[in-house]
C-alpha cells in the first residue's frame, strides 16, 4: 500500500522540557494509526508537527512525498486535520462554518455546495445545517468538528482525541464514521488515551509516554510482545476434569484448569481454539452454559511498558 | 477572493452578528458625542465663535478713528463681527440685549491726551456670559493703547533732543503706531489652539476615542481564535500566515472605516457638525484608523488572552484618548500639555479637522495625516513582525 505519511525522528522541545523525543512512524493509505497515550504523552504535539503547526527541532514530516513545514503551505491540501478542542465558529450556521473552510482550500461554486451536503449527510447535520452552532449539542459540534476535516477530502485525515466529553451515542457516531473513513482508502492518525478506542479503530498503535514511542505495532503485536495471552471462561457442569486435562493438550493451550463453575484456559489465540475446545466438552458430554474470551488488552501493555495506567 | 478576505469577511459576519461593535463604534459614540454636545457646548466652544464687538467713539480723532479701522480689518478675515454705537447707553443696550457680548468705549478728549502725552482711558464693558468675547475686546484695547503710548514715548524721545516734529507728524505716528497689529496674534491662531465648534468637536473627539475600541475586536479576533481552536484550523489550511494576520488586519481597518463613516454622516445631519472637505476627512478617516489598528494590533501581540487585550487596549485607548484632548482639549494653554498631546494620534487627528475647518482645502489636513501615517507605520509594523512570530512556534 502506498505510505501517505511518514514522519521521521521528530523531536520538540519547549524550554528545558522535552515534549517530542525521535518520534518514527508512517501510516499507509486506508490504515489507520493510533497514538496512544496518556495526557501530556506528546500526542498533540506530535501531530501539530505532522499537520505543519509546529516546527520541529529536527526530523521531518513527508505528506504523499510532500514535506510539511510551518512556513510552507505545500502539501496541506492533503491534510485534514480535527483539533481536540471543537474548533468552528459558534456564531455561524454549519453550513456557513463548512463553506469558511471549504473556501480556504480553494473550494467555490457548485463543488463546493455539492462536497457540503455530502458532508453534512455524512455527520447527520442535514437538518440543522442553516442553524446556528451555537444552538447545537456537544455531540453535533464534535461531528461537525470532524466534518470540516474531511470537506476537502484529504488523504491524511489527523484526529486529536475527537470523542472527549462526547456522550455515548455521539462517540459511536464518531467511531462508526472513521471506520467508514479508513474503508474509503483515507489513512487516519488518532490519537487517544481511550484504549478501547485504539483497540476496536486501529490497524497498528504506537504507544506513547514522556515523548518517546515505546512500542508499536498492531495490537496482536504488541501483546506478544509482553507476553500477555487470551484467556478462555467456560461455565459448564458435568465431569470438568477430563475436559481440562483434554484442553491442556490442545496446540497453542498454555494451561487449562478446571474448577466448581467450569475450566479457564490460557492460549496464544482464543479464536483458533475454540471450535478444538468445544468438541472436547462435546466428547465428554459436559453442557455448556457460558463461554467469555478475554483477550488481553493494550491497558495491560501500556502497564507492562510504563509501569502506569492509561489514565494516570 | 484572498485567503485574507475570506478571512475578514467571515469576521465581518460575525461582528454584524454580535452587535457589539455596532453598539461600541457606532451608538455609543453617537450618543455620547449629542450628550457631551448638549451639555458643554455652550460652555467653551459656540460663544468663541460668535465675537460681536462694539465701538463707541465719543472722541472721534484720527488717533481714536484708527481703532475702528483695525476692527474693520478684523472682521473682514471673519473672525469678529463690529458693531458702531453713537453713545455708551445704547452700546451697553446691545451688550443686555445680547446684540454684541463686548464694547470698546474711547471716550472725548482722547486725541488730545495722546498728543499730549497725557495719560488716557479706554474702557471696555462686557457682558458676564461672554468672557471670550470680553477678552478680545480687552486685548485689541490694550494693544491700541499701547501703540498710542509708544508713539507718545517716541514723541517724548525727539521733543526732549530738541527737534520736535510739526503736529500733524504726530498724528501719523499715533495712528500708524496705534494700528501697528503687533499683539493682535489670535487672528492668525496657531493650529494647537485653533478649535472646533462644539457639535463637531465632540463628534469627532467620540468618534476617533470610540475607534480604539472598535478595531480592537478585529485584532482581538486572533487570540480570539487561538484560545477557541479555531487558529490551529487556519494555520493548517494551505495559506499563509501572513493571511491570518492580514485578515485580522483588514476586518479592523473595514470595521474602522464604517465606524467613522457612519458617525461623520450621521453627526453631520443631526448635530450638524461640520467636518470640513471631504478629501480632507477622508485622508484623516483612513490615516487615523491605519493609525488605531496599528496600535490595537501592537497590544494584541502583547497580551495572552482576549481579555488581557481587551483589558490592555481599553486603558490605552482612555489614556491616549484624554491626554489627545478628545474629551475636552486640553492642550489649550499649556504649552507642556499641548506638546504631550502630540504623542496621541487623537490629537492630531483633532488638529487635522481643525485644519480643515475653517474653509482651508483639504491640503491643509496633509500635515496631520502625515503624522497619522508615521504612528501607522511605527506601531504597524512592530505589531506585524510580533504577530507573525506570535503564529510561528
Amino acid at each position: 500500500m502506498t505510505t501517505v505519511l511518514a514522519a521521521d525522528g521528530l523531536t520538540k522541545s519547549f524550554d528545558d522540557l522535552v515534549a517530542v523525543n525521535g518520534v518514527s512512524f508512517e501510516i499507509a493509505e486506508g490504515e489507520t494509526f493510533g497514538l496512544l497515550g496518556p495526557n501530556g504523552a506528546g500526542k498533540t504535539t506530535s501531530i501539530s508537527m505532522v499537520a505543519g503547526l509546529l516546527e520541529p527541532d529536527s526530523g521531518s514530516v513527508h505528506v504523499a512525498g510532500t514535506p510539511i513545514r510551518t512556513n510552507s503551505t505545500a502539501g496541506r491540501a492533503d491534510i485534514g486535520l480535527v483539533p481536540q478542542e471543537v474548533a468552528i465558529y459558534p456564531d455561524l450556521t454549519a453550513t456557513e462554518n463548512l463553506k469558511f473552510f471549504g473556501r480556504l482550500y480553494e473550494m467555490n461554486g457548485a463543488e463546493l455546495d455539492t462536497r457540503v451536503a455530502e458532508v453534512l449527510d455524512v455527520i447527520g447535520l442535514g437538518d440543522r445545517k442553516d442553524d446556528l452552532v451555537k444552538e447545537f449539542s456537544g455531540g453535533m459540534q464534535r461531528r461537525l468538528n470532524i466534518g470540516i476535516g474531511l470537506l476537502h477530502r484529504p488523504r491524511l485525515l489527523i484526529l486529536d482525541e475527537p470523542t472527549v466529553g462526547v456522550d455515548p451515542q455521539s462517540r459511536n457516531a464518531i467511531l462508526e464514521s472513521v471506520e467508514e473513513l479508513s474503508a474509503q482508502g483515507i489513512a487516519v492518525l488518532y490519537t487517544t488515551h481511550y484504549m478501547e478506542e485504539a483497540e476496536r479503530l486501529c490497524d497498528r498503535v504506537a504507544i506513547i509516554d514522556e515523548g518517546v514511542i515505546q512500542a508499536e505495532g498492531t495490537r496482536r503485536e504488541l501483546v506478544s510482545l509482553v507476553g500477555q495471552k487470551d484467556r478462555i471462561s467456560v461455565t459448564s457442569s458435568g465431569e470438568l476434569g477430563d475436559v481440562a486435562k483434554i484442553a491442556a493438550g490442545l496446540p497453542g493451550v498454555t494451561d487449562a484448569s478446571a474448577s466448581d463453575q467450569g475450566i479457564e484456559v490460557l492460549t496464544d489465540d482464543a479464536a483458533t481454539l475454540l471450535p478444538a475446545l468445544m468438541s472436547c466438552f462435546a466428547s465428554e458430554g459436559a453442557t455448556i452454559t457460558a463461554v467469555q474470551i478475554f483477550e488481553p488488552n493494550l491497558e495491560a501493555v501500556f502497564l507492562h511498558l510504563t509501569g502506569k495506567a492509561l489514565r494516570d | 477572493m484572498s485567503a485574507a478576505t475570506r478571512i475578514a469577511g467571515k469576521d465581518l459576519k460575525l461582528r454584524l452578528r454580535d452587535r457589539s461593535a455596532f453598539i461600541l463604534g457606532v451608538v455609543t459614540p453617537l450618543a455620547l458625542s449629542y450628550i457631551f454636545y448638549l451639555v458643554f457646548g455652550n460652555a467653551f466652544v459656540s460663544e468663541s465663535l460668535d465675537v460681536e464687538i462694539g465701538l463707541v467713539d465719543l472722541d472721534n480723532t484720527e488717533i481714536s478713528q484708527s481703532l475702528g479701522e483695525v476692527l474693520g480689518a478684523i472682521e473682514d478675515q471673519g473672525i469678529i463681527g463690529v458693531t458702531t454705537f453713537d453713545d455708551a447707553g445704547s452700546a451697553e443696550a446691545g451688550v443686555e440685549d445680547g446684540e454684541i457680548g463686548a464694547f470698546i468705549l474711547l471716550g472725548a478728549g482722547l486725541g488730545d491726551a495722546a498728543l499730549a502725552g497725557s495719560p488716557f482711558t479706554i474702557e471696555v464693558v462686557g457682558d458676564i456670559d461672554s468672557p471670550t468675547t470680553t477678552q478680545i475686546a480687552d486685548s485689541i484695547a490694550s494693544e491700541f493703547g499701547s501703540g498710542i503710548g509708544r508713539a507718545q514715548l517716541s514723541v517724548s524721545t525727539a521733543i526732549g533732543l530738541g527737534e520736535g516734529p510739526p503736529p500733524a507728524e504726530v498724528v501719523n505716528w499715533g495712528s500708524e503706531a496705534a494700528q501697528r497689529p503687533g499683539a493682535f496674534t489670535f487672528v492668525d491662531v496657531s493650529a494647537e489652539t485653533r478649535q472646533l465648534d462644539a457639535s463637531t468637536f465632540f463628534a469627532a473627539g467620540m468618534a476617533v476615542f470610540f475607534l480604539f475600541f472598535t478595531v480592537q475586536f478585529g485584532v482581538i479576533g486572533l487570540l480570539e481564535e487561538e484560545q477557541n481552536g479555531t487558529l490551529s484550523r487556519l494555520l493548517a489550511a494551505p495559506i499563509g500566515r501572513t493571511s491570518v494576520v492580514a485578515g485580522k488586519g483588514i476586518i479592523s481597518f473595514a470595521l474602522g472605516i464604517i465606524s467613522m463613516t457612519v458617525l461623520i454622516v450621521a453627526t453631520h445631519f443631526l448635530m450638524e457638525a461640520r467636518w470640513g472637505p471631504p478629501l480632507g476627512v477622508a485622508l484623516l478617516v483612513v490615516t487615523g484608523v491605519l493609525s488605531a489598528c496599528a496600535i490595537m494590533g501592537l497590544i494584541a501581540s502583547f497580551a495572552k488572552t482576549p481579555e488581557g487585550a481587551g483589558n490592555l487596549g481599553a486603558i490605552v485607548a482612555v489614556v491616549l484618548g484624554m491626554l489627545g484632548g478628545t474629551f475636552f482639549p486640553i492642550g489649550q494653554g499649556n504649552a507642556f500639555l499641548s506638546r504631550l498631546t502630540l504623542l496621541t494620534p487623537h490629537a492630531w487627528f483633532m488638529r487635522g479637522l481643525s485644519d480643515i475647518s475653517g474653509g482651508a482645502d483639504w491640503t491643509a489636513a496633509l500635515p496631520a495625516a502625515a503624522a497619522l501615517l508615521l504612528f501607522s507605520v511605527v506601531f504597524g509594523s512592530v505589531a506585524w513582525v510580533l504577530l507573525q512570530r506570535r503564529l510561528t512556534r
